[in-house]
């Protein structure tokens, strides 16, 4: 089934934004193209069950959330000197060839119809490039969204033997924009051989906001590569997070933490594709849903018939707090390669009544003994986050969340 | 060991199975699936108005809807040609509603249950028997103890006039509708023979009840129905057994399988499944589940080309209970996708699933689960948990389970892991004098043993029995 195409989108406000950035022909080319082929994409796939999709994408109204040409964003985009932190424009004017080589190679431009959206029409970007041996311990990228919607791109090339460790926030600004918004981002790494990349998010949109975003890296050979994926904010978001671990003897690890309130809907995809021989893959999710809100969770890992020793563990836990709320879980293991050992987990439930009781027989309120537990909660996975001031702002939102 | 293990040990197990025998039809249809075939069927089996009404329904139904196609990991079904199977045939015996002494069937059916040594467990074991050959059951037989308190076991065609109420009120209406999927459409519109047990209050029926299916002729489908009425706490055991010799062209087996549990009642419901490797198994089964009544799944799934098969539970009422427990085999050439469904609709009710799968020399298996926690349904539990064992390289094993959680009060685990067999494990073995092989069975004996254990001791038997003949290579 092939989506609605956008009457208000075309070839000339396309030309425009690739203007604007100075692009080469081959870009627009890349984009224009995207553009073309959204009338026969598809919506990123969801899990369906008998009788429903778990999200529904295919409600929205892109035609209305969409505002081509009117983007306005805020960015601090810094890093040490020894590393290249530029924005999209200056990344084409120094770098051509490199981005040339990397852009749409791990999350193909004409995927779905959401990444063609993105692709067609991104107006801001990212590309990080760490040399051959450099450490560059923090590299700082905040988009502030103050328009009707906004498309943002990230590129993360490490060359041989580097390491990087890099923050991404996204946040609404107070621009005064009437309705319903629209962010959207795409991110790829390429991790060099035996490079280091950390690469954390902590998405805090509006309430009035809908997100995508597609994050995805590429391992070579003995190459580590750790996402930390923070959901708070959004009325709807549906990401994904993945790793193809192509290089033998890589690594990776996915974290990830959200909280749902009112009615919020997330739709968390995690991925791990092992590759190549003696591969390992860790991924650790835990959220909370309360109110109305509902999470969907989709974890897979897939191991190929050369995966040889292949080690992937996959962990899925939800805390319930109000009983509108929903989540729904599905972890799946594809096995190709016999020399493996694979385990994954999903469990879902309450506040523990005799945690609770506990704590309250001990003269601590029962709203306080709540916000505790859940806190304790997401410790598992905060303890995950090297970064101290990542950690924190991490746990300031919980709190936030829990003290509304 | 006793006699009647000793019987099952000492046959040859392949050829227990893999032989088919020369018996003429009294009726056949044509191939393929028209309004035509359909009104023959009802008509050969002179059945009441309402149930041809139904058949007609079920194929308008199955007409409209697309066969299933993109289910993530699913098995390949472009070689089931639907319109290529035969979908009726009635052997050629003297009493429709099937003998009750073995010694009055043809020479040839007799002689096919005796080499699957059904009449023997029969003797040793077993309340009653019923026993399929191909599209109707030919030997039904209870015993009077159970008669006398008012336990019905008979086939299903002629359940469908001798007991026209409990069939009309259950028959494909609220259990298995023919909407529910393609291949319960097709079902609703062709089902023939199986099964019909309804065993009155209070009444505990202690020695299980068996069915035994055989597909004996090439490019058939066969399509009983199961339907089970237990009563308020009653209590029943019903296993079947099915088995079909090999054939070049492909076979379709689309069973329906409904049971209804109705308050305090206990119900356990085994399967040995082991169709010959060119046939489809796409079954439809399932149990509604009321208050404090417990339902059993046990199915071993050994055969077959194909299988999707997903035994589902709904737990209408408060205090249900659920079990599935199930083993699959994979080798060579096969695709068994199989797994389990629970809903969970009341409070306080509860689930538990156990699956193992094992797969070798390029077989595939893969759990796919659904678990469904209404909201409203408070206090409900379920857990679940996969192990997959793979030989090698070739072989693939997937877990795909979705879980649906909309109440808060719960608790929900689902726990997965895949591994190969442990050289460290084989090694042992092999240090304490056991050859490689010897010792591979071993592990595997021991990896399957939470659903042996759970099966009458004939059924364990023959269960290692098939899995030992898998590792054998000796089943083609």
């Amino acid at each position: 089934m092939s989506t609605q195409l956008h009457a208000n989108l075309t070839e000339e406000q396309v030309r425009q934004i690739s203007g604007e950035l100075d692009e080469p022909e081959w870009m627009l080319e890349t984009r224009l193209e995207a553009l073309a082929a959204l009338e026969e994409l598809d919506m990123p796939k969801v899990i369906r069950t008998p009788g429903r999709d778990w999200t529904n994408l295919h409600e929205l109204d892109f035609e209305t959330l969409v505002d081509p040409l009117n983007w306005a964003e805020e960015k601090d985009q810094v890093g040490p000197d020894d590393v290249e932190v530029l924005p999209w424009a200056d990344a084409l004017a120094e770098h051509e060839e490199l981005v040339r080589e990397h852009f749409g190679s791990i999350v193909p431009p004409q995927e779905n119809y959401l990444t063609a959206l993105s692709t067609a029409l991104f107006s801001t970007g990212t590309v990080v490039y760490v040399p051959e041996g450099v450490d560059a311990e923090d590299v700082t990228i905040r988009t502030e969204m103050n328009s009707k919607s906004l498309f943002n791109y990230t590129l993360v090339l490490t060359e041989e033997s580097s390491s990087v460790t890099i923050l991404e926030r996204q946040s609404t600004g107070d621009a005064d924009v009437e309705g319903e918004r629209y962010y959207s981002g795409i991110v790829e790494i390429a991790a060099g051989e035996n490079s280091y990349v950390q690469y954390g998010t902590l998405q805090n949109l509006s309430p009035e906001t809908y997100g995508f975003s597609a994050k995805r890296g590429e391992t070579d050979t003995y190459a580590t590569l750790n996402w930390i994926e923070g959901n708070m904010g959004t009325q709807l978001t549906k990401t994904e997070t993945s790793t193809v671990l192509a290089g033998d003897s890589s690594e990776s690890q996915i974290v990830g933490a959200f909280f749902g309130t009112d009615e919020q809907h997330f739709d968390i995809d995690v991925k791990v594709w092992h590759r190549a021989e003696h591969t390992t893959a860790d991924l650790v999710t835990r959220g909370v849903t309360d109110d109305e809100a509902r999470s969907v969770y989709e974890g897979v890992q897939d191991v190929g018939r050369d995966a040889w020793d292949t080690s992937s563990y996959q962990r899925e836990n939800t805390l319930m707090l109000s009983d509108e709320s929903e989540a729904d879980a599905s972890p799946k293991l594809i096995i190709n390669n016999h020399d493996t050992e694979a385990s994954h987990s999903a469990t879902v439930g309450q506040i523990d009544e005799e945690d609770l009781l506990y704590m309250t027989s001990r003269g601590v309120t029962p709203q306080l003994a709540r916000n505790m537990l859940v806190e304790g909660f997401f410790v598992p996975v905060l303890e995950e986050v090297e970064v101290e001031e990542f950690r924190e702002d991490l746990e300031d939102l919980i709190q936030a969340r829990l003290r509304k | 060991m006793s006699s009647e293990q000793d019987h099952l040990k000492e046959t040859d197990t392949e050829a227990r199975f893999d032989f088919h025998k020369e018996q003429k039809a009294a009726v056949k249809s044509e191939k393929g699936l028209t309004e035509e075939v359909i009104r023959m069927i009802s008509e050969d089996k002179d059945e009441p108005e309402w149930m041809l009404e139904r058949r007609l329904r079920a194929l308008k139904q199955y007409q409209a809807m697309p066969m299933p196609t993109d289910w993530p990991g699913q098995p390949d079904l472009s070689e089931l040609d639907v319109e290529e199977i035969v979908p009726y045939i009635r052997p050629d015996v003297d009493k429709r509603e099937g003998v009750d002494d073995w010694t009055e069937l043809p020479e040839e059916i007799k002689d096919t249950f005796d080499k699957l040594g059904i009449p023997e467990a029969e003797k040793n074991a077993l309340s009653g028997v019923g026993a399929q050959y191909e599209s109707e059951i030919v030997y039904q037989n209870m015993q009077e103890q159970w008669e006398e308190k008012g336990v019905v076991f008979m086939n299903m065609d002629r359940a469908v006039k001798e007991h026209p109420e409990i069939v009309k009120e259950h028959f494909m209406t609220t259990c298995v509708p023919p909407s529910d999927n393609k291949f319960a459409a097709l079902h609703g519109a062709v089902w023939s023979g199986g099964s019909f047990v309804y065993v009155p209050e209070d009444v505990t029926v202690e020695m299980p009840v068996q069915a035994y299916f055989r597909m004996n002729s090439e490019g058939m489908g066969q399509f009983e129905h199961t339907l089970i009425v237990a009563e308020p706490g009653s209590e029943v055991h019903y296993i079947e057994g099915c088995s079909a010799p090999k054939y070049g062209v492909h076979n379709l087996h689309s069973g329906g399988v409904e049971v209804f549990v109705k308050e305090d009642a206990h119900v356990q419901y085994s399967t040995v499944q082991n169709w010959s490797k060119n046939t489809f198994n796409l079954n439809t089964k399932r149990a509604i589940v009321e208050e404090n009544g417990t339902m059993e799944w046990i199915s071993g799934s050994m055969g077959s080309k194909a299988t999707m098969l997903y035994p589902c539970s709904i737990l209408k009422g408060r205090g249900a209970t659920d079990t599935h427990i199930t083993i699959a085999f994979a080798g060579e050439g096969q695709d068994i996708d199989t797994g389990a469904k629970v809903y969970h609709n009341a409070p306080d009710t509860k689930s538990t699933i156990e699956s193992k799968s094992i797969s070798k020399d390029g077989g595939r298996t893969n759990y796919r689960g659904l678990v469904h926690i209404a909201d409203g349904a408070e206090g409900s539990s379920t857990a679940v948990e996969c192990d997959a064992l793979m030989f090698d390289n070739e072989s693939t094993s997937d877990t795909m389970p979705y879980m649906e959680i909309e109440e808060s009060k719960v608790d929900v685990a689902h726990e997965a892991t895949v591994g190969k067999i442990g050289d460290e494990d084989i090694f042992y073995l092999q240090s304490r004098g056991l050859d490689d092989d010897d010792a591979k069975k071993m592990i595997v004996a021991g990896f399957i043993e939470p659903i042996t254990e759970e099966l009458p001791i004939e059924y364990a038997v023959e269960l290692n029995r098939l899995i030992e003949l898998e590792m054998e290579g000796s089943l083609g």
